[in-house]
């Protein structure tokens, strides 16, 4: 079976307790444990050895998405303190300033493609330049950003074949042209089966998409549908 | 290759001849391109591109040419699209010398929604057909291309996803773009019927230079538009070539490959096959000086207003027009060289581009 399960921010934003009850009943087996808010960063790290998390078969950490270079050596000291944990740290490459500390991570530096906005990351081109800064660094596929960016799929297609080796995780959503991640809808289905087959079945499936605790599990439904995840 | 070499540039040098109009319109567009940089900056975003079309858009500018542009919206509806509209017509307004044309095709909104959806049918009106095709054959983006770049994929993505006969292949092995390549078609005799409509409708003025343009970058866009679509025929090994096109995850490639035949100007697409085909140098020749000859009639102001002000009727004893007419003559002949009396393109042009 295809790891697959969410987000704590998308179900319950910095409340990852809250998001882990939510998920209690659902067929999950992924966790990605949100700390895209610098201020939460900290409550999570410090909250890891309580948390049971042994229904999981694949957690990942998020990092903060927006940091100052005076806030970066905090922020990755103590991300890198839980990397005897062995979980993969996703990193949006434009918050990144000093690159020879985030090197260190080794394959446990999980890249992330990028939405529009964004002034790197947002294609194969801009993903070149930052493995060969971070060659061992793996690779976190946002489809709904790689979909925001060219509808056309192509763009996810090449991310897909060009980095399909260093794939870690999967990140879906339906990202809207403001930005938002929604549910998905049936015209982001077909466009995301386009280009499910490149995505190997043993690569965990994180889902972002907002959801309130009632539509948890039909958009459970909806991602297995897009991805054909088993 | 060099930052100012271009495959045109390339064809001249390879066979020893100096285009010299052509290089000096190249010029002229590069300098009007970067104006307009400048003149449109902070103007640009993810969801709408500044497209110019038209000379510009194929590299032939002129200082008597007009900038044909349209606003390309590919994201949500904002009711401020239209102050930036008014804000790109202000800023385009002073580089410009004259009024765009009276059909209102260009100088205005175009939503990717139509280019995309309405190919075919009775809503794919003749704006809708023009602005969708020269938006694949002799479009630029003036400051940031992704929305551009991204609704050229998604009209390829239709006119190649949907044509289930050029992943299949014919009986002769050929993989060509029927869909593609028949709008190509419908596109050249549209502007064909609509100079007959012009003539009329304006009483014939402007005849003679439209119909040198009719006979020279408009028909270049035809060429420019089924050697694209001809063009993947030649990409691949001939031992692989049915296997891969056949193969239906490699299609976003295929779709990659045709729209970098398409990035080109229709010129250059003529030269990168050209250059590809060292027995066809002689014919090469031809074609591309009658075309330095062409543009030498835009680049030059008393020539331009004598074809302007020339009636219909003056015409036949107009020695300069009958010049320019066996001009048009050469351009034509050098193209019936290529696509009908070689090996590589006849029995294409037969088999798709006639019958």
């Amino acid at each position: 079976m295809q790891p697959l399960g969410y987000s704590t921010g998308a179900l319950a934003l910095s409340d990852f307790r809250r998001a882990l009850e939510m998920l209690k009943d659902q067929p999950v087996a992924a966790i990605e444990l949100s700390a895209i808010r610098k201020h939460e960063l900290i409550p999570l790290l410090r909250s890891l050895d309580g948390l049971d998390l042994s229904r999981f078969e694949y957690v990942s950490i998020h990092a903060p998405s927006e940091f100052s270079p005076q806030e970066e050596r905090w922020i990755f000291q103590e991300l890198y303190e839980s990397r005897h944990r062995g979980w993969p740290i996703i990193v949006h490459p434009d918050t990144l300033h000093d690159f020879s500390v985030w090197e260190t991570l080794g394959d446990l530096l999980c890249i992330e493609n990028m939405d529009k906005r964004k002034p790197v990351g947002r294609t194969v081109q801009e993903l070149n330049g930052l493995f060969e800064v971070f060659p061992r660094a793996s690779f976190c596929f946002d489809i709904g950003h790689a979909r925001q960016v060219d509808t056309s799929m192509v763009e996810a297609y090449r991310m897909l074949k060009a980095y399909g080796q260093r794939l870690r995780q999967v990140h879906v959503s339906e990202v809207s042209t403001q930005n938002k991640h929604a549910t998905l809808s049936f015209v982001s289905i077909l466009d995301y089966q386009e280009v499910a087959n490149l995505i190997p079945q043993t690569v965990p499936v994180i889902i972002e998409s907002i959801v309130s605790e009632d539509q948890v599990g039909p958009e459970i439904n909806r991602v297995r549908k897009a991805l054909a995840v088993t | 290759m060099g930052q100012h070499s271009y495959p045109t540039l390339q064809l001249s040098q390879r066979i020893g001849r100096q285009w010299s109009n052509i290089e000096a319109t190249r010029t002229l567009s590069n300098q009007k391109l970067a104006e307009l940089e400048e003149a449109l900056i902070d103007l640009d975003s993810e969801d709408t591109s500044i497209v110019v079309l038209g000379s510009l858009g194929r590299r032939e500018f002129t200082s008597d040419s007009d900038i044909d542009w349209n606003l390309l919206v590919d994201g949500i509806a904002d009711p401020n699209h239209h102050a930036l509209f008014l804000k790109i017509q202000k800023n385009m307004k002073p580089l410009a010398v004259k009024p765009l044309g009276r059909e209102g095709t260009f100088g205005t909104f175009v939503s990717s929604h139509d280019l995309i959806h309405k190919i075919g049918g009775e809503e794919d009106t003749n704006a809708n057909l023009t602005r969708r095709l020269l938006l694949l054959l002799e479009s630029t983006p003036v400051g940031r291309p992704t929305a551009h770049e991204r609704v050229i994929k998604n009209i390829l993505k239709r006119y190649l996803f949907e044509d289930r006969s050029f992943w299949r292949g014919s009986g002769q092995g050929h993989h060509i773009p029927h869909f593609l390549l028949n709008d190509f078609a419908r596109l050249w005799r549209t502007l064909a019927v609509d100079f007959a409509y012009k003539l009329r409708a304006r009483s014939g003025e402007g005849w003679a230079l439209r119909n040198i343009k009719l006979r020279m970058s408009r028909k270049l866009l035809y060429v420019a538009g089924l050697l694209g679509c001809f063009f993947i025929q030649f990409v691949f090994d001939p031992d692989v070539h049915h296997a891969v096109l056949g193969e239906e995850t490699f299609r976003p490639d295929i779709l990659e490959i045709v729209h970098g035949a398409f990035s080109e100007t229709p010129l250059d697409i003529v030269a990168n096959f050209l250059l590809n085909h060292k027995h066809l140098y002689g014919t090469a020749s031809e074609l591309f000086e009658a075309y330095d000859q062409f543009l030498g009639i835009l680049l030059s102001s008393d020539l331009r207003n004598h074809f302007d002000k020339l009636s219909e009727g003056d015409g036949d004893s107009d020695s300069l027009y009958q010049e320019a007419r066996k001009m048009s003559h050469r351009f034509r002949d050098a193209l019936l060289d290529l696509f009908v009396d070689t090996e590589e393109l006849g029995p294409l042009t037969r088999l798709y581009g006639v019958f």
